[in-house]
C-alpha cells in the first residue's frame, strides 16, 4: 500500500494529488516551467509533500504510483513544436496526407465556414510533400505480399529523406494491418541506414484498415515521438534522484494509464488525453457518491468549460462512451479514444454583433489567455463571456480565482454595450442575450452528444467542472431537463484532471481487422481473441501487471454487410461456441436497433463482423476515497447581497444572497437563487434549485 | 446546331413555347408535374383540401437571442439527420455525402437547409407543394405518414436522388416538414448504376416513382417497399439506404416535436419565418450593391449517345435588376433524344446551392427566403428544363457543368462590388463519373461508382489559389473514401491515386488540382467500365477560369490492355504512371461509354481535374510558380509557356528571364487582332451611355467603369484604355487570338471525340496587354457576351 500520486501539467499550472491509503485527498499545485516541465512536476510534489508534513523523500519513499498526465505531445503539437518527419509510403500513394478526405475535413467546423467556400482552405501540410518518399512495394487486401519490398530504393529514400534533415520516422504502406511484414523490414532499413532514430509504424500505431486516418496517427505520432522520448527521460531521470524508480504511469485518450516506454513508443495516445482525465474522474466519483447511478447503472453528462472549450463526455451504462476517431484540426486520425467531444464555447468566447444576421454572436473566436475578457485589463476589446457573467452580477469583481485577478466590471459593461448597440441593447441585456446564447450552445452540444447516440440526456445527471462549468451547468440542466447536477469535489475542483489520472486504470487495447461472414465460425473469433488477449498482456506484464488482474472487455465490429460503418458490439469473454457467436449478432441488433430505430435492421443483407478487439484494464491506483469529515462547516457564510440579473426573468435585477463557498459543508443547503463562491469557480443557482454538499465534499444541485 | 428530334419526343407536348414566367405568374395548367415541371402557382396553397389543417401560427415579436437559439438548433437537428443516414446506410454514394436534408415550414418553404449537395435545394419544396396541392384530399396526409418521390418532373434532379419527406403534425395540425433527399444506388434502367448513357428517353432510365405513402401512419407498408425495391439490381442495398432515410426522417420529425415543445410552436414557427425573412434581406442586400446587368455564360454538352460525336449548346443567364434577379436558358438548345437533359428542379435548384455557398453563406445554408428575389424564366423543352419523357438521369452530370457556369456568372456579378469580390471563385470542375459493376472471384455480384473524383480542386479566388484536392464546392462536405475501403469492397488494386500536375487552371491565383490514378482487377471473375461525363470535360477542358485565369484541362479514362505489370511487380516495381507500362493494346474511353470490360494485366488510369485559374497567370509571383513546380501542381512547361517563368537549377526564379519572357508574351499578345462584333446581344446594340458623374468603379478584375468626358465607359483599370461604351461589350475593345483547344495545357485535339471545330479564344488589353477572358467555343460562334450592364436610368 502506499500513496497514489496524480501529476497534471497545464500550461499555467501543474496540479498534484495525493491520495492516501485511507482515501484522503490532498491537492498541491505548482507554476507550470515550460520547456522543461518535470521542474514543476516535482516542485509540485515538494508542495504536496509539504501539506502532508513530509519530506519529498518521505513521499516518494512511501508512493506506490506515479500517474501522470502529460501534455507535451499535445502542446508540440498545437504550437507546432514537431519533429522534422521523413514519411514513407508505398510508390503511387505519396499523396494519402495532403487529400485530406476532400471536404470531410471540413466536418464538424461553423456552418458559417463550411458554407463560405471561397474562404475554405487546408492547412499547412502534417509533413511537407518533400519529406514524403515513395518505396516499391505493395500488399493486398488479403494480405498476400503483390510487390516484394525494393530494400535498396527504400534504404536510398532514407537517406534521402535524412540528408533532408527528417528527425524521425513515419512508415504507413498500404494494407499493412493484413499482413505488416513490408512495414516491419522497413523500420529495420531505418534503424540500419540512421540509427537511433524514432520511427513509428502505421499497422503498431493502430491496427486499423483506412491509411488516410492511420497515416495521420502515424504521423502525428511521429512528430510528438522525439518530444515525448527528451521529456520522459528528463523526467525519469528526475524522479529516480528524488528515489522514485518504480514504473511512471502516462495517461492516455483511451481512458487508461500506459507505462512510459508505451508512451514514448505511443504518444499520439496522449494527445487529449486532458479532458478524458476528468471523464474518468466523473466516473470514479460517481461510484462513491452515486451520483447518477452506480455501476452498469450510472448514467453521467461531463460538462468542462474551461476558457476557449465546452468538453462533453457520456458515461453509460457505466462506461464511458469511446470512438474510434478524433481529429488534430481538420486533420482525422484512428485512435481508440473516449469520446470527449469540443465545442467553441469557454469563458474566452467571443460575442459580437452580426452584421448580416442582425443578431449577437458568441463564439467560436475566442480571446483565451491573451489578451482575455475585457474585465482582465489585459487588452481585450472584445467583450466575452466571462464579461458578461460580471456584468449580469454572476461573478465577483473583487473575487475571481479567489481575488487573484481584479475584475474590472465598467470595461466589461462598456464593450457589452458596444455590441448591444445596433440591436439598441444595453450592456446587461447584451450580456443576458450572449448568456442565453452560449447556454444554448452548451446544451445543443450535449444534444448532439446524447441525443444523436440514442440517449435521453433527462436520464443522465451532469458533473460539471472546470472553471465556468459551475457557472453555467444550472442553466444547461434547465435548458436539457437534466435533474441533477454536481460539482466535484468542490476543493478538489482545481486538481479534478490530476484526480481523474490517479482514479484511472491501466489500460491498453489491442485491435486487428477480421473480416468473417455470418454464421461467423466460433474457432476463427477464439483465435482472434486469445491473439489479442496475449498481446494486451504482455504489454500489461511491462507495467507490472499479471494476467489474474486484468480485467477483459471484448468488442467486434459488425455491420450489415453491405454497409460500411460498423457498430462496435461488446462481445461475451470466454470460449466461444455457436451459442456465444450468435449472441454476438443478437447484441449486434438490439445496439442497432437502439441507435436508429426499430425495424431500421435489415438482416437480409446478411451480417458481417469486420475487427476484433480486446481492451486490458487492472486497477492499479485501488483507493477508496474517504468521507470528508469536518464539523466545522456545514451551511456556508453568507458573505452579503448582490445585484443579479438572471437572464430567465428578464434584466430587472434582482438582489441576490451571496454565500462563502470555503465554508459550506455536509449538512448545508443553499436554494436559489444564490451565488456560492469558491476559490477556483463560482456556483450559480438558479431559482428554486437546491445545493447541499455531500460527505465527500461534492456539491449537488437538484433541479 | 440544332439536334433532329423524334416526333415522339414532342408528341405530347406543345413543343418549345416558353411558359409563363414566374414574374407573369405560373400558370399551374401548364407547369403540372406531367409533360412540364411541376411549379407550384401563387396560389397553389388554395388547392390544399381544407382537412389538411395547417398550422400557421407565429408569435409577432421574437427577440433576437431566442431566433438564434432556436435557428441553432434546427442546425443541429439536420447534421445529426445527416449522420443518421451516413451512419445507417450503406452505399458509398452515401458515404460520400451525396444527399441533403431540409426543414420546412407548413407552406414548404425551406427554413434550414444542411451543408451536404446543395443543388438537391429546390426539389423538396417543389415535391411538398406537389404533394399538398394534388393529395392532401385523397389519399390525404396524416401524422405519421412519410413519402417517396423520385419523379423529376415533381422534384427530384434525377430519378436516382429519391426524396423522403415526413410532415410535422403538433395537435393535428401540420407544422411543418422535414425531408431528406439522397442519391439511392442503382433504381433499375438499362445500365448498372443508375446514370444510363444510351437510354434514348425516360422509359430506359430508372424508375420513376410519383410521390406515395411508403409509411402510413407510422407503418412501413411492406407491399410498396418491395414494390419499391424490386427495381433494383441490389435490392438490399436499396432496402438499407430506404431505412437510412426513413429513420432520418423519423429523427428529425422527433427532434422537431421536442423544439415546440421546449419553446410553443408559434415560437418555432416564427423562427422560421424570420430565417426565411433574414436570407431575403440579405439577398436584397447585396443585390442593391451591384450594378444592373445580364451576365452569361456558354458550355457544351458533348456525345448525345456513346460513339456519338455531337455537341449542345447551353447557356445561362442572369439578370439583375435593382434587388430581383432573372434565370434563363435562352440560347440553350432543344432538348435531345438522349441523356443530356435535365429537368426545371435541377436548373433551380443548382442556382440556389451556389447562392447558398457564395451570396449567402453567412445563412447556414437556409436560403428559402432568397427565392422570393429570384424570378426562375427557364424556356421548358430545352437541354436544361426538359420537358417529359426526355431521359434525365444520366444528365446529372450536365448538372455539375451547368451548376458551374452558374458558379463563373455569380462570380462576375459580384466582382462588380469590391466587398462582393471576396466571395468570388471560379468554378470547379465536372465530375466524371467512373461506375463499375462485375464479380469478384467469390462469385460476389458488385456494382458501384469510383467517387474519387470528389476531391476535385476549387477555383481560384480574389486573393488566393484554389484548394488542391479540396472538394466540390456544390457539397462542400463530400469525402474521399480511402483506396483500402475501396479495395475491401471490389475487387480492384489501386497502383497509384496522386495529385495532377497542371490540373487546375493557370492564373494569378491558379485552380486548385486534381487527381489520377490507376487501377488493376485484383481478384474478379469479371468487371466492367461505364464511363460518365458531362459537358465537354473530355473533349475541351473540365472547368472554366475567371477574368483572364484559363481552364483546368480535360479529363481521361484510359485503359491499357494485357499489360507487364505481371513482370514489372516481379520485378519488385509499383508503376506510379501508366507510361511505365507496356500494353498490346490501349483504348481511350470517350467521355461516355457502357461497359468496357477489365480483364487480369489490364490497367485503368482516370483523371479528374480542378478549378479554372483567376486572373492574368503573367501576374503571378514568380516565386509562387517555382513553389508549384517544386510541389509538383505546375510543370516547368507550364511555368514558362502559361506564367513566363524562368526557373534556374536550383528551381528558384530566374527574375531577369522572367521579366524578359514575359514582355515577350505580351509582345506577342499585342499583335493579336481587335476582337470581331458579338451578335447575340442584339437585345442592346452598343450605344451611347451618358457620363454620370459618378466616381470610378470597378466592376470586373480588371475594368471599371468611369466617365471619360461626357460619355460613361468601361475601361481598363491597369493602363485605363477604354473598351467600350458602359453598356457595350468590353470584349468588343479587346484583342482576341482564337487557337486551337490544344492550347489549354494537358489539352489534346478534341478530334477524336467531336466533329464539331472547338476554338480557344483569349482576350487581352490592347493597352497593357493583360488577359481579361476566355472563352471555350464552336468556332462558328460569334464574340460572347458575358457581361452587358444595364444603362443608368434605362431600367
Amino acid at each position: 500500500m502506499g500513496y497514489v500520486i496524480g501529476v497534471d501539467i497545464g500550461g499555467t499550472f501543474t496540479d498534484c494529488v495525493v491520495i492516501d491509503d485511507a482515501g484522503r485527498v490532498t491537492i498541491g499545485k505548482a507554476s507550470s516551467t515550460p520547456p522543461d516541465f518535470q521542474t514543476g512536476f516535482v516542485e509540485s510534489l515538494r508542495v504536496v509533500a509539504q501539506r502532508l508534513g513530509l519530506t519529498l523523500d518521505r513521499l516518494i519513499a512511501a508512493t506506490k504510483g506515479v500517474y501522470h498526465g502529460c501534455t507535451v505531445g499535445t502542446n508540440a503539437l498545437v504550437e507546432n513544436r514537431t519533429a522534422k518527419v521523413g514519411l514513407l509510403t508505398t510508390r503511387g500513394h505519396r499523396d494519402v496526407l495532403f487529400g485530406m478526405q476532400g471536404g470531410a475535413r471540413l466536418v464538424g467546423l461553423p456552418p458559417e465556414t463550411i458554407a463560405h467556400v471561397a474562404a475554405h482552405y487546408k492547412p499547412e501540410p502534417l509533413v511537407p510533400k518533400t519529406m514524403v518518399g515513395e518505396i516499391d512495394e505493395r500488399v493486398a487486401f488479403d494480405g498476400k505480399v503483390l510487390v516484394e519490398l525494393d530494400e535498396e530504393g527504400c534504404r536510398a529514400e532514407i537517406r534521402r529523406l535524412h540528408a533532408a534533415g527528417a528527425e524521425a520516422f513515419a512508415v504507413s504502406l498500404l494494407w499493412a494491418v493484413a499482413n505488416p511484414a513490408h512495414e516491419r523490414r522497413v523500420r529495420e532499413l531505418i534503424e540500419e541506414c540512421v540509427p537511433g532514430m524514432f520511427v513509428s509504424v502505421s499497422s503498431e500505431v493502430i491496427a486499423r484498415n483506412g491509411e488516410y486516418e492511420r497515416t495521420v496517427a502515424t504521423v502525428i505520432n511521429s512528430l510528438t515521438g522525439p518530444a515525448m522520448t527528451d521529456y520522459l527521460s528528463a523526467l525519469e531521470a528526475d524522479l529516480k534522484k528524488i528515489g522514485y524508480h518504480d514504473t511512471l504511469n502516462i495517461m492516455t485518450c483511451t481512458g487508461g494509464l500506459i507505462d512510459s516506454a508505451s508512451a514514448r513508443a505511443l504518444p499520439v495516445l496522449t494527445i487529449g488525453s486532458g479532458p478524458v482525465a476528468g471523464l474518468i474522474g466523473a466516473g470514479a466519483l460517481s461510484q462513491v457518491v452515486g451520483k447518477g447511478g452506480k455501476g452498469r447503472g450510472a448514467a453521467v453528462i461531463t460538462g468542462d468549460m474551461g476558457g476557449t472549450t465546452f468538453d462533453v463526455g457520456v458515461i453509460r451504462d457505466g462506461e464511458p462512451l469511446h470512438r474510434s476517431t478524433t481529429r488534430h484540426g481538420m486533420y482525422e486520425y484512428f485512435v481508440p479514444t473516449l469520446d470527449v467531444r469540443s465545442v467553441g464555447s469557454g469563458g474566452g468566447s467571443i460575442i459580437h454583433f452580426d452584421e448580416e444576421m442582425r443578431t449577437l454572436r458568441v463564439g467560436p473566436r475566442s480571446a483565451g489567455a491573451r489578451p482575455g475578457p475585457v474585465a482582465f485589463g489585459r487588452g481585450g476589446v472584445e467583450p466575452t463571456v466571462t464579461d458578461a457573467n460580471l456584468v449580469l452580477g454572476c461573478l465577483n469583481p473583487d473575487f475571481f480565482l479567489g481575488g487573484a485577478i481584479k475584475l474590472d466590471l465598467a470595461g466589461a459593461r462598456a464593450a457589452l454595450a458596444r455590441v448591444g448597440a445596433p440591436l439598441g441593447f444595453s450592456a446587461e441585456e447584451a450580456a443576458a442575450a450572449a448568456l442565453r446564447i452560449v447556454d444554448n450552445q452548451m446544451a445543443d452540444a450535449i444534444r448532439l452528444a446524447s441525443v444523436q447516440q440514442g440517449y435521453d440526456p433527462r436520464d443522465f445527471s451532469l458533473y460539471a467542472y472546470g472553471g465556468a462549468g459551475p457557472v453555467h451547468a444550472m442553466a444547461l440542466a434547465r435548458e436539457l431537463g437534466i435533474k441533477e447536477v454536481i460539482m466535484p469535489l468542490s476543493d478538489l475542483a482545481a486538481g479534478w484532471s490530476a484526480f481523474g489520472i490517479a482514479s484511472s486504470d491501466a489500460v491498453v487495447v489491442e485491435e486487428f481487422p477480421h473480416l468473417l461472414e455470418y454464421p461467423f465460425d466460433p474457432e476463427a473469433l477464439n483465435r482472434g481473441w486469445s491473439m489479442l488477449e496475449e498481446a494486451a498482456a504482455r504489454r500489461m506484464a511491462v507495467q507490472g501487471i499479471g494476467r489474474d488482474q486484468i480485467i477483459w472487455e471484448r468488442t467486434a465490429d459488425i455491420r450489415y454487410t453491405m454497409q460500411i460503418n460498423e457498430v462496435p458490439v461488446r462481445a461475451p469473454n470466454g470460449t466461444y461456441g455457436k451459442e456465444q457467436a450468435d449472441e454476438l449478432v443478437a447484441r449486434f441488433e438490439s445496439d442497432y436497433e437502439r441507435l436508429y430505430g426499430q425495424g431500421s435492421g435489415y438482416a437480409a443483407a446478411g451480417i458481417t463482423m469486420t475487427a476484433q478487439r480486446v481492451l486490458a484494464r487492472a486497477n492499479v491506483s485501488d483507493f477508496t476515497l474517504a468521507p470528508k469529515v469536518d464539523p466545522a462547516k456545514g451551511a456556508p457564510r453568507l458573505k452579503g447581497h448582490r445585484d443579479v440579473i438572471w437572464y430567465e426573468h428578464g434584466v430587472k435585477p434582482e438582489k441576490t444572497p451571496i454565500y462563502d463557498g470555503d465554508g459550506f459543508g455536509a449538512g448545508g443547503a443553499v436554494t436559489g437563487p444564490a451565488i456560492v463562491e469558491f476559490g477556483v469557480t463560482t456556483l450559480v443557482l438558479r431559482h428554486g434549485q437546491k445545493a447541499s454538499v455531500d460527505d465527500f465534499g461534492s456539491v449537488t444541485i437538484t433541479a | 446546331m440544332t439536334t433532329q428530334l423524334a416526333d415522339a419526343d414532342f408528341a405530347k407536348t406543345d413543343g418549345v413555347s416558353p411558359g409563363p414566367t414566374a414574374r407573369e405568374g405560373v400558370d399551374p395548367a401548364f407547369w403540372d408535374g406531367r409533360i412540364h415541371s411541376y411549379r407550384p402557382a401563387h396560389d397553389w396553397l388554395g388547392r390544399v383540401a381544407s382537412k389538411l389543417e395547417l398550422d400557421s401560427d407565429a408569435v409577432a415579436e421574437l427577440d433576437p437571442i431566442t431566433f438564434e437559439v432556436i435557428r441553432n438548433r434546427l442546425w443541429t437537428i439536420n447534421l445529426a439527420h445527416g449522420e443518421t443516414l451516413t451512419r445507417i446506410s450503406g452505399s458509398p454514394v452515401f458515404q460520400a455525402l451525396d444527399f441533403n436534408m431540409c426543414i420546412m415550414t407548413e407552406r414548404g418553404e425551406i427554413a434550414m437547409n444542411a451543408p451536404y449537395l446543395q443543388c438537391l435545394v429546390a426539389g423538396a419544396p417543389l415535391a411538398i407543394r406537389f404533394i399538398m396541392e394534388k393529395f392532401s384530399a385523397d389519399p390525404g396526409i396524416e401524422d405519421g405518414d412519410i413519402f417517396l418521390a423520385t419523379d423529376p418532373w415533381i422534384g427530384a434532379v434525377h430519378q436516382m436522388d429519391v426524396l423522403i419527406a415526413s410532415p410535422v403534425f403538433i395537435d393535428g395540425r401540420l407544422f411543418a416538414w422535414v425531408t431528406n433527399a439522397g442519391h439511392q444506388y442503382d433504381r433499375g434502367g438499362i445500365t448498372p448504376g443508375g446514370w444510363p448513357q444510351n437510354a434514348p428517353d425516360v422509359y430506359s432510365d430508372p424508375t420513376i416513382f410519383r410521390p406515395f405513402k411508403i409509411v402510413e401512419r407510422g407503418v412501413v407498408r411492406r407491399d410498396l417497399e418491395e414494390m419499391y425495391l424490386r427495381q433494383s439490381r441490389v435490392p438490399d442495398l436499396l432496402a438499407l439506404d430506404l431505412r437510412a432515410q426513413i429513420a432520418g426522417c423519423r429523427f428529425a420529425v422527433q427532434q422537431m416535436r421536442e423544439l415546440c415543445d421546449q419553446f410553443g410552436p408559434d415560437v418555432v414557427k416564427a423562427t422560421m419565418r424570420r430565417v426565411l425573412d433574414n436570407a431575403q434581406l440579405s439577398m436584397q442586400d447585396k443585390l442593391r450593391r451591384i450594378p444592373d446587368g445580364r451576365w452569361s455564360e456558354v458550355r457544351y454538352f458533348d456525345e448525345l449517345m456513346p460513339g456519338h460525336r455531337d455537341t449542345y449548346r447551353m447557356q445561362v443567364n442572369i439578370t439583375k435588376e435593382g434587388d430581383r434577379i432573372i434565370i434563363d436558358n435562352e440560347g440553350t438548345d432543344r432538348q435531345v433524344s438522349g441523356p443530356l437533359n435535365f429537368v426545371y428542379a435541377a436548373f433551380s435548384g443548382q442556382f440556389l446551392g451556389v447562392v447558398a455557398v457564395t451570396m449567402l453563406y453567412e445563412q447556414m445554408f437556409s436560403i428559402g427566403g432568397a427565392e422570393r428575389q429570384i424570378d426562375f424564366c427557364p424556356t421548358p423543352g430545352l437541354l436544361t428544363c426538359a420537358d417529359y419523357p426526355a431521359a434525365v438521369s444520366g444528365g446529372v452530370q450536365n448538372v455539375v457543368i451547368h451548376t458551374n457556369a452558374f458558379m463563373n456568372v455569380i462570380a462576375r456579378m459580384l466582382a462588380c462590388d469590391p466587398e462582393l469580390k471576396s466571395d468570388v471563385l471560379a468554378s470547379g470542375a465536372g465530375f466524371p463519373l467512373l461506375v463499375l459493376a462485375g464479380s469478384d472471384d467469390r462469385g460476389n455480384y458488385f456494382g458501384t461508382g469510383l467517387m474519387d473524383a470528389v476531391s476535385t480542386g476549387s477555383g481560384g479566388r480574389s486573393t488566393r489559389d484554389g484548394v488542391d484536392t479540396g472538394g466540390a464546392t456544390w457539397s462542400p462536405l463530400m469525402k474521399m473514401i480511402n483506396v483500402e475501403d475501396t479495395e475491401q469492397f471490389y475487387p480492384i488494386l489501386y497502383l497509384y491515386r496522386q495529385e495532377l500536375e497542371d490540373s487546375g487552371g493557370a492564373g494569378r491565383y491558379r485552380g486548385g488540382v486534381g487527381m489520377k490514378f490507376a487501377f488493376t482487377p485484383y481478384r474478379a471473375r469479371e468487371i466492367s467500365a461505364i464511363t460518365n461525363t458531362g459537358g465537354q470535360i473530355a473533349s475541351t477542358f473540365s472547368a472554366m477560369g475567371l477574368f483572364g485565369g484559363l481552364p483546368s484541362p480535360t479529363c481521361h479514362n484510359i485503359v491499357r490492355k494485357g499489360t507487364n505489370l505481371t513482370e514489372m511487380f516481379a520485378a519488385r516495381r509499383m508503376p506510379a504512371a501508366i507510361a511505365e507500362l507496356s500494353s498490346t493494346q490501349d483504348i481511350l474511353l470517350r467521355g461516355k461509354s457502357n461497359g468496357t470490360p477489365l480483364e487480369p494485366g489490364d490497367v485503368m488510369e482516370s483523371t479528374f481535374c480542378g478549378g479554372g485559374g483567376y486572373g492574368d497567370p503573367l501576374l503571378r509571383e514568380a516565386e509562387m510558380v517555382a513553389r508549384d513546380v517544386l510541389l509538383g501542381y505546375v510543370s516547368v512547361d507550364v511555368a514558362r509557356d502559361v506564367y513566363g517563368t524562368v526557373l534556374r537549377a536550383d528551381g528558384a526564379p530566374d527574375v531577369a528571364a522572367t521579366r524578359s519572357l514575359r514582355s515577350a508574351i505580351r509582345a506577342e499578345r499585342s499583335r493579336w487582332r481587335p476582337a470581331g462584333a458579338t451578335s447575340d446581344c442584339e437585345r442592346r446594340p452598343n450605344g451611347f451611355t451618358r457620363a454620370t458623374g459618378a466616381p470610378p468603379a470597378s466592376v470586373h478584375e480588371y475594368i471599371v467603369a468611369r466617365d471619360e468626358g461626357d460619355q460613361r465607359v468601361l475601361a481598363c483599370a491597369h493602363c485605363s484604355h477604354v473598351l467600350s461604351d458602359y453598356a457595350g461589350n468590353y470584349k468588343e475593345g479587346l484583342l482576341e487570338h482564337s487557337g486551337p483547344v490544344t492550347q489549354i495545357p494537358g489539352v489534346k485535339d478534341p478530334v477524336v471525340f467531336l466533329d464539331e471545330e472547338m476554338r480557344f479564344r483569349r482576350y487581352c488589353c490592347p493597352g497593357c496587354q493583360t488577359l481579361m477572358t476566355m472563352d471555350v467555343v464552336r468556332a462558328d460562334e460569334p464574340v460572347l457576351c458575358d457581361m452587358r450592364l444595364t444603362e443608368p436610368g434605362a431600367a
